[in-house]
């Protein structure tokens, strides 16, 4: 089977996952980037008591207010947030994921449940991960680094 | 004279037609399930979208390389040295990990304090598969092209790589590789 008719057949629920990250509104920029650096993950959610997602800051949203204002870290988070994008259900084909991230430039992508819970994170490093995954002989064979000529001469 | 010509007829007699064996008889090329993974390893990154990009001193202060980054949506600066060679790079990985939290005490500080020195880098002669298995494995997002002679020459990201893999998902599954051995068209 093709790479392409894996993309079409397998659901979301084969990328992997990353944990999501959660803070309430009153949280501060300064506990969103602990969180963050803790999980080395870019993105959190600003969430209610109810767990429904108010808002999102991501590594972006950082670096944009930290240009704005450098006494950002101890506003809360409500006064930075984004808005939630939209998600995409664990049932989705894995080609939906690869439309958002090619059509909107979107780098994180939240999974939910059939009931709108949300269960992971992907986005593009899931997406590379997969593809390196379900196409191991060309993709996993690649040498990590290395250089186009050698340092020493080798033999005599 | 004549006794060496004789030794060569005998020599071009000793490997004759029946003796001869093709060299790459027993070597199978690769077989492809659908066109996009020939794209993926058949190609060059030189064929990708690589460019444009921007390189920056070393001696840009971690201030102006923030306000770089926010105001062009640029996810990671590549920084160079004086000769123009890449001495390393700043992610927004980095802003997260070593800046954010001391920002106010190090926004004059330089770039090369912070920055990721000797980044993984892929060359323009390096396979696609190549970019998908650094970013996949080694978790870069941003990888630096380097030419032959190892000057930075573009830039790859998710982004990028997104779009060639789109660019590249319809293409025809490859020939069987007995017609793929003839004359390229």
């Amino acid at each position: 089977m093709g790479l392409r008719q894996t993309f079409k057949d397998e659901a979301v629920s084969k990328l992997p996952l990353r944990p999501v990250l959660t803070l309430p509104p009153d949280g501060t920029v300064r506990q969103a980037v602990a969180l963050m650096k803790q999980h080395a993950l870019g993105c959190l959610f600003v969430v209610d008591a109810g767990g429904r997602a108010l808002g999102r800051f991501t590594e972006r949203d950082l670096i944009r207010q930290l240009a704005a204002d450098p006494g950002v870290l101890d506003k809360p988070l409500s006064q930075v947030m984004t808005p939630p994008e939209s998600c995409i259900e664990v049932g989705a084909p894995v080609e939906a994921v690869f439309n958002e991230m090619k059509d909107l430039g979107r780098r994180f992508i939240c999974i939910t449940d059939e009931n709108g819970r949300m269960v992971g994170l992907t986005g593009q490093k899931g997406l590379m991960e997969y593809i390196a995954e379900n196409f191991p002989r060309q993709v996993k064979v690649q040498m990590m680094q290395s250089k186009l000529y050698m340092d020493d001469r080798e033999g005599a | 004279m004549a006794e060496q010509k004789r030794r060569l007829r005998r020599a071009a007699e000793a490997c004759d037609t029946d003796e001869f064996r093709d060299p790459l008889s027993n070597y199978d090329p690769a077989v492809y399930d659908d066109g996009l993974e020939l794209a993926l390893c058949e190609a060059q990154v030189r064929d990708m979208q690589i460019t444009p990009f921007a390189t920056f001193p070393a001696t840009l202060s971690i201030e102006t390389a923030i306000a770089t980054m926010s105001r062009n949506d640029y996810f990671a600066l590549m920084i160079v040295n004086d000769e123009g060679r890449l001495a390393g790079i700043f992610s927004e990985r980095d802003v997260l990990v070593k800046v954010a939290e001391q920002y106010e005490q190090l926004k004059d500080h330089p770039v090369s304090e912070v920055m990721t020195p000797d980044p993984v880098v892929i060359y323009e002669t390096d396979s696609p598969a190549k970019a998908v298995n650094l970013m996949a494995v080694g978790g870069f997002r941003h990888l630096p092209v380097l030419g032959v002679d190892d000057r930075v020459v573009g830039i790859l990201g998710p982004q990028r790589m997104a779009r060639y893999i789109h660019a590249h998902f319809d293409d025809r599954a490859p020939e069987p590789p007995r017609a793929a051995a003839g004359p390229e068209a």
